[in-house]
């Protein structure tokens, strides 16, 4: 029966099944694999958050986790110091976050390549910084959250921040905003010649993934409970979140996703044989995705005469 | 009223003269050519009326609109439009969905994303480009991304083109159906501006043909009369016997 | 002399200092910027790495610090030249986000390699001239830093020497001027790239050396460095030594001045105001070109 549907149909059905088992995971499995599951969505949404700005505007975002941690010291401080409730907490986090990514954004959007990449990491470094010489934010010792009881909840929230990054990358492309952003991307000079003003869909799009940074920063706050500089404003979820990208695939929507499984689970089963394992291997990781599969993994098992002649289609078009 | 009114243009990058203070008008539905040797100023009158660059003196006017203070998206949405000499597609984006752009985002009333896809498709097949549609930008061929960047234009309704030698490159066969096509284009009330070294296709668009040389304009008029003027034989090709 | 006036002296002297350091530590990441078009996100690894060679080879072999410069610089050479040549040229081509990909990953392998090797213990250079300083009148000047600048004058000095007046040196910008060009004019470019790297590692490892007698050593240092690193080439201008060394020295000056002022760990934060300030009004740097490198 299934082989009397069509591909698309194929697709959807896969998709629905995949949404299924996520939403009913928490019933089938016991709690450590449900954690692992929360990480794995927590990076399948990074993912799909820098794909708005790295992937689709073509501004690769190094400092995206500055939207991470203003995510999360701004959920921490309300529900810590003002009682605020968790998912008013959580908005109020991502809407800062897209705030602060609107005033940046039309100062960092102007600059090219390099220089926004290394802006956008300062940024990171000031907050970083900030946050640790305010007493607000606890300073350099961090805070803490009120404990929450179950952890399904967040299981639940990381899920649903997830469907909403991913949906948002889903849908881009498709909408009029999408178009814009693509065509600022391809050829910037063409897209103002054909009557697009770059700078505010370039904001809309570093917007878009602030607020999804900003919504994963919130929930990892109250779901580990303690957060302090170091760990949020840490430039270790863009990168993740970039190689997950170029892993699973940067044109598509669901690339950035299929990255972050795969490579969340086996960073985990590394992590639990040691941290340095865990830091080797990804860096070695991404020397060898760069070098060999800079279009990603993707593209390469598609490429014609096999996987060996991608490979090395690839050295030659790079190497000097 | 002309449909184009720029004065007194004048562009200079640090002590070089590139526009020497350029007159010139261009009426409603009137197909103008520019012309000029190598150097002469011609793109950087396109640039300066396109909103490209900014003149360091002289004023353009567009439909009674002062271009001053607007960018090039601005003006292109005014309705003037512009093709690149080197075709500026958008490689990983599909031949519709590069028509569809400019549809989408030459101001209000905007279609939505479904009409213009479709509204892409028309002019795609008005230029020739119909069976193509589906392909992504990055794999036409030189004349095929030419006739894209043409749909391109046109996809933003506009009232004016400049068209920066469009012409350069194809076989005189692929200029006749270029003629053709420019001169269908002209016949929707669409004023062209044709920057061209293909003559042949200047002289036979043009109500009127402009010469510039080093930044100047020394010739203006009817096309047999300007390619008769001894000062443009003498920019073209150096001075002759009589003048030594 | 009031004491306001003994302050900002003092703080000058000591900024100017930090500065040279800061300098050296840029000459390097410029070059491999303005030459291979690579924003080397490693570089910071790189002064970490001459750090600890000074460092072993002063608590294993009593080697002086300064005696020891040469073989450290010589080190990171021989390390710098086949990470270039082996490695990086792999990717050399492509876009400027993949070579900053893989250069990151470097970082990551070289610290975490550092750390597994080393442990996270902070070390420091300690001789038995390490704490003096002269006085210049009211003023102090720490020996250490005030010969450290020295060295990185001379080490600055002798770099723009080779680029503009060697056959490698007319080498190395012809490759940053036209890689095409260079190549069919017979200048084997792959070894050109790999020689540059090499190089700007030697300064690196220098500018370790140098920093391991005043600062704290770790394995994780580099980060900082890097980021010193981009901020002197944004504000000296890439393509320039002069420029990265008086761009060096001001950071130098504003990070000691916002220090005096506002507290000590702010300097991340006067780094990257400076940085956002200096890309926003004067994108090509106060001497330098935005485009590569032109000696």
């Amino acid at each position: 029966m299934t082989a009397a549907l069509s591909g698309t149909a194929r697709r959807r059905l896969a998709l629905a099944l995949a949404l299924a088992v996520a939403v009913g995971l928490p019933a089938l499995t016991n709690t450590y694999y449900v954690r692992l599951a929360t990480g794995i969505l927590m990076f399948a949404a990074l993912a799909c958050g820098w794909n708005l700005v790295g992937g689709y505007a073509g501004y690769p975002d190094f400092g995206a986790a500055a939207f991470l941690g203003i995510g999360a010291y701004t959920t921490g401080v309300l529900m810590a110091r003002a009682a605020v409730p968790f998912p008013l907490a959580l908005l109020a986090g991502a809407f800062l976050a897209v705030v602060a990514a609107v005033l940046m954004g039309a100062v960092l959007l102007r600059l090219r390549g390099h220089y926004f990449a290394i802006a956008t990491l300062g940024f990171m470094l000031v907050l970083q910084q900030l946050a640790a010489n305010l007493e607000l934010t606890g300073g350099g010792s961090g805070m803490n959250l009120p404990v929450a009881r179950s952890f399904t909840t967040f299981y639940y929230w990381m899920l649903g921040v997830c469907a909403l990054a991913a949906a948002a990358g889903l849908f881009l492309p498709r909408l009029r905003v999408g178009y814009a952003i693509a065509a600022i991307r391809e050829n910037q000079a063409a897209a103002e010649a054909l009557g697009i003003a770059p700078l505010p869909y370039k904001i809309i799009a570093y917007s878009g993934s602030a607020f999804v940074f900003g919504l994963v920063g919130g929930v990892y706050a109250y779901w580990f409970t303690f957060i302090d500089p170091p760990t949020v404003f840490n430039v270790d979820f863009a990168i993740q979140a970039i190689v997950m990208t170029l892993f699973g695939g940067p044109a598509t929507a669901l690339g950035p996703v299929a990255g972050a499984i795969v490579l969340k689970s086996l960073d985990t089963v590394l992590t639990t044989v040691s941290i340095f394992l865990h830091n080797v291997f990804f860096g070695a990781l991404v020397c060898l995705l760069v070098i060999f599969a800079p279009r990603g993994l993707a593209d390469l098992r598609r490429a014609r005469g096999g996987i060996l002649a991608a490979l090395r289609a690839a050295l030659r078009e790079n190497r000097i | 009223m002309p449909l184009l009114a720029a004065q007194g243009l004048t562009k200079l990058f640090g002590r070089l003269v590139a526009l020497d203070h350029v007159d010139l008008a261009i009426e409603a539905g009137e197909v103008v050519g520019l012309i000029g040797p190598n150097g002469a100023g011609k793109s950087t009158l396109v640039n300066l009326l396109s909103g490209f660059e900014s003149p360091s003196e002289g004023a353009v006017a567009f439909a009674g609109r002062a271009l001053d203070a607007l960018g090039a998206p601005a003006i292109a949405r005014l309705g003037l439009a512009r093709t690149f000499q080197i075709a500026q597609a958008f490689p990983a984006m599909t031949v519709r969905q590069n028509v569809a752009v400019p549809a989408l985002f030459r101001g209000a009333p905007a279609p939505s994303v479904r009409a213009a896809l479709r509204e892409a498709d028309h002019l795609l097949e008005s230029v020739g480009l119909g069976p193509k549609a589906a392909l992504p930008a990055g794999a036409l061929t030189t004349p095929d991304l030419r006739r894209l960047e043409l749909a391109k234009a046109l996809a933003l309704q506009p009232r004016l083109m400049l068209l920066d030698e469009v012409m350069a490159g194809l076989t005189p066969a692929e200029v006749d159906a270029a003629m053709a096509l420019l001169r269908e284009v002209n016949a929707r009330g669409i004023a062209l501006l044709v920057i061209e070294h293909v003559l042949r296709a200047v002289m036979g668009l043009s109500s009127r043909v402009v010469v510039l040389h080093h930044g100047r304009k020394i010739a203006e008029g009817p096309p047999d009369r300007v390619t008769a003027d001894p000062a443009v034989i003498e920019a073209y090709l150096g001075p002759g016997p009589a003048s030594r | 002399m009031s004491p306001e006036l003994q302050i900002a002296l003092q703080n000058a002297i000591n900024g100017l200092l930090l500065g040279g350091t800061y300098a050296l530590v840029a000459v390097g990441f410029s070059l491999v910027w303005g030459v291979l078009n690579v924003v080397n996100l490693a570089h910071g690894s790189l002064v970490m790495l001459g750090a600890y060679v000074t460092y072993w080879l002063y608590t294993r072999y009593r080697l002086d610090p300064f005696a020891s410069l040469p073989l450290t610089g010589l080190a990171l050479f021989g390390f710098g030249y086949p990470l270039q040549r082996l490695v990086i040229n792999q990717v050399i081509r492509a876009s400027f986000l993949i070579t900053f990909l893989l250069t990151f990953g470097l970082d990551l392998l070289v610290t975490n390699l550092a750390l597994a090797a080393w442990t996270a213990d902070v070390r420091a250079v300690t001789t038995p001239y390490s704490g003096r300083s002269l006085a210049l009148g009211p003023l102090a000047l720490p020996l250490v830093r005030a010969i450290a600048l020295l060295v990185a004058l001379a080490g600055a000095a002798l770099l723009q020497l080779l680029l503009t007046r060697t056959r490698l040196g007319s080498a190395i910008r012809a490759t940053a001027s036209d890689l095409e060009a260079a190549r069919l004019m017979g200048i084997p470019v792959a070894r050109v790239y790999a020689l540059t790297f090499a190089i700007a590692a030697a300064t690196a490892g220098v500018a370790g050396g140098l920093i391991s007698l005043s600062f704290p050593i770790f394995p994780a240092m580099g980060a900082g460095y890097t980021l010193i690193a981009f901020v002197v080439c944004v504000l000296g201008g890439l393509g320039s030594v002069p420029g990265a060394f008086l761009g060096g020295l001001l950071l130098g000056l504003l990070q000691t001045y916002a220090a005096a002022w506002l507290g000590p760990n702010f300097d991340n934060i006067v780094a990257f105001s400076v940085l956002v300030l200096v890309l926003v009004v004067r994108p090509a740097g106060l001497l330098g070109r935005t485009e590569r490198f032109r000696g």
